[in-house]
């Protein structure tokens, strides 16, 4: 019971902080399907940042997790640029852009991964090793019965994005920024009539977007995989976007819809284990998460709403 | 001549070519085209090779142009047919991304609609040991229908009960990932490879090793038929009913539903087309270019292809032209690096810049379409 909420809160919040970024993305009307990429390529830049300062100054690479936490947040960033300009100032399909960058991390993080590594390192590898970043366990609370899991073996990155997630959730609804940006996908010409830059608004939207969603891919690279190699285009940047559509686009529905994954997920894994079934059964429980997903969907998705604005590319003289 | 005036002119002298606006549909992908090959110029520079032998590699490595020697019973014929080989699915999944975006939606399930058509094929007809001249249509028959029921529940979600079609397809792709992976494991899987076992040579739509003239080549039926279904698709969409109320549906689905179309039936009818492409795709490629199934895998061409499509401007022809550069580059990266010393990984990067150029098409016409009425303004002040 504790390690399907111990397993299932360390994958369900890095996928939260990435929708959140999504939602932030598509609440001010720009569609973003390249999560994936900015996660990977996130990843990218804080594994990168991590393998070079341990190598030039010889310190374990544990402890420059906090460092590579901000190189990949600002890596992600970095990326998401590509997005913006392209979808704003170039006003390319959103859709096509988000699809185009995902296959150009890819290819890219790939392509410069084996290269440093033959350069730098003089290794012919595709991955940079990280290890599994350190985990604590609040004494006391942790003993709490049932609840007393979410205390124990956390990870610090789960810590880190509850907190970022809080400050995420009070910018978008309750601050002036917020309301602009929410307004930019409902109805743009409105906020330019209030006088509001809406290119501008949406711009920082797609950057916070990549931002966070780099923050999500060093925090898989680090707990899940241990390293940074093209596995970690997995698909959680897709995920994450059927979890923000599934939470209609608002944040506290979208964490239970994370939630919901890393439980089903670490439960299904869970069961197998239990019933000693052979390995090739766990690929059985697998599907767990996304079939419960597709069967809730049928019973909720009727009232959901996309921001109305979204995926339209804003131009001043319509109508 | 001052200086901003050569500036001026030698814009002009760019722009022209691409202000004609029948043309653009070709000359906007062709300009990005060339933009992207000189970045990825300048990348291999970098490195510190010589991009025009890169270049030049990549097309002997793909059968365009010939290699300086051959191995035995090989010839720039059979690496031309290898690429072709390579391309046929591509070809089936773009085009199926295509109908779906013509219809509004955008279909991220190919490749899940390709392992499932690919692997129920495999099990029904390619462990059979049916004759060819059965086994063959059958395969092909098989993949289509399971595919276009594949991609008809996915817009039967959609229309029935408003499921966004990107999220459920996403959902699909997993599932048939995982359930397909635990019946090959179960039941079809080779020990030695750690794949499903090899189908027979019968049921296979690719011709393996055939002898003619003393050159030992691969042969792919597929790809005559995904030209003879691209001019098809184009027909269908561009002279018939169907066609005209599927593109209505997807450029506005209210106006579409005003006019008396019915959206419903359409948004299904698309998916299970496009489905019915995808499943297409998945046998020419899990029967035809390869003869078994890794498990616990997706294959790419299902992500690719949606790029594809767009390099193609969803056009039907037009895929075919964009699959084919996309196949080059792929099949060439091989040759290329033994060649040049340049990491096969550069392949992948040059397609995904080809891909980002391409998608600022939109900006480029914009732009074109400005300086166009500039020019017309000057004229007019001068005059």
């Amino acid at each position: 019971m504790d390690t399907i909420i111990i397993d299932g809160l360390s994958f369900a919040l890095p996928l939260f902080i990435m929708a959140i970024g999504g939602i932030y993305s598509e609440k001010s009307g720009i569609t973003n399907l390249a999560l994936e990429g900015f996660q990977g390529f996130g990843a990218f830049i804080g594994a990168l940042s991590a393998v070079l300062i341990a190598h030039a100054t010889g310190t374990d690479i544990q402890n420059l997790f906090y460092v590579s936490l901000l190189f990949a947040m600002i890596g992600g960033m970095a990326f998401s640029v590509i997005h913006a300009v392209l979808s704003i100032k170039f006003k390319a399909d959103q859709v096509i852009s988000g699809v185009v960058i995902n296959i150009l991390a890819l290819a890219l993080t790939t392509f410069l991964t084996t290269q440093i590594n033959a350069i730098v390192f003089g290794a012919a590898s595709d991955k940079f090793r990280l290890g599994v970043s350190e985990r604590f366990t609040i004494e006391g609370l942790a003993n709490i019965p049932v609840i007393g899991a979410v205390f124990t073996n956390v990870y610090p990155f789960e810590v880190i994005i509850i907190v970022i997630a809080f400050f995420a959730w009070y910018l978008l609804y309750k601050t002036k920024f917020g309301m602009r940006l929410r307004a930019s996908g409902e109805n743009p010409h409105s906020v330019d009539a209030a006088g509001v830059n809406v290119s501008k608004i949406r711009f920082s939207a797609v950057l916070i977007s990549g931002l966070l969603s780099g923050l999500g891919g060093i925090c898989f690279a680090y707990s899940i995989s241990a390293n940074f190699s093209s596995n970690i285009y997995m698909g959680y940047g897709f995920l994450a976007i059927a979890a923000l559509i599934f939470g209609n686009w608002r944040i506290l529905p979208t964490l239970a819809a994370c939630l919901l994954f890393g439980f089903a997920k670490s439960g299904g894994a869970f069961i197998a284990q239990s019933m000693a079934l052979p390995s090739s059964f766990t690929d059985l429980f697998m599907i767990l998460p996304y079939v419960l997903t597709l069967l809730l969907l049928i019973f909720f998705s009727k009232s959901n709403r996309a921001p109305r604005a979204l995926g339209e590319i804003y131009d001043k003289g319509k109508r | 001549m001052s200086k901003d005036k050569k500036i001026k002119s030698l814009r002009y002298n760019l722009i022209r070519p691409m202000s004609n606006e029948k043309w653009q549909p070709i000359s906007i992908p062709i300009v990005s085209i060339l933009i992207s090959f000189i970045a990825a110029a300048i990348v291999i520079l970098l490195i510190g090779k010589n991009p025009l032998q890169a270049f030049y590699n990549l097309f002997q490595g793909a059968g365009i142009l010939p290699k300086p020697s051959y191995a035995g019973y090989k010839s720039m014929l059979t690496d031309f047919l290898s690429l072709l080989n390579a391309m046929t699915p591509l070809v089936f999944a773009s085009l199926a991304v295509a109908v779906a975006f013509k219809a509004g939606l955008f279909n991220i399930g190919v490749s899940g609609q390709m392992l499932v058509s690919g692997f129920l094929a495999t099990i029904v007809v390619g462990y059979s040991g049916l004759d060819a001249i059965i086994a063959k249509p059958l395969v092909l028959v098989i993949g289509m229908v399971a595919g276009g029921l594949m991609g008809g529940l996915v817009g039967w979600l959609k229309y029935k009960f408003n499921i966004n079609e990107v999220v459920s397809t996403i959902m699909l792709n997993y599932i048939a990932q995982y359930v397909i992976s635990f019946f090959i494991q179960m039941y079809y899987i080779d020990p030695v490879s750690r794949q499903s076992k090899y189908i027979s040579e019968a049921a296979r739509l690719t011709l393996v090793n055939v002898e003619i003239a003393n050159l030992k080549m691969d042969i792919p039926l597929g790809f005559i038929l995904a030209i003879i279904i691209a001019i098809l698709l184009k027909f269908v969409m561009d002279k018939t009913v169907v066609g005209f109320e599927i593109k209505a549906v997807g450029s506005n689905r209210n106006a579409a539903k005003y006019a008396g179309i019915n959206v419903g039936r359409n948004t299904v009818l698309a998916m299970v087309i496009s489905g019915g492409l995808a499943g297409l795709a998945g046998v020419t490629y899990y029967l035809g270019y390869f003869s078994s199934i890794q498990p616990k895998v997706l294959s790419s061409i299902g992500f690719d292809s949606i790029a594809v499509s767009l390099l193609g401007n969803s056009h039907p022809i037009g895929v075919i032209f964009s699959s084919f550069l996309i196949s080059i580059i792929d099949q060439g990266s091989t040759y290329m690096s033994s060649q040049a010393g340049i990491r096969q990984e550069i392949s992948s990067v040059i397609i995904g810049l080809i891909l980002l150029f391409s998608a600022c098409g939109a900006y480029l016409k914009h732009k074109v379409s400005r300086l166009k009425e500039k020019e017309v303004d000057q004229k007019e002040s001068e005059s």
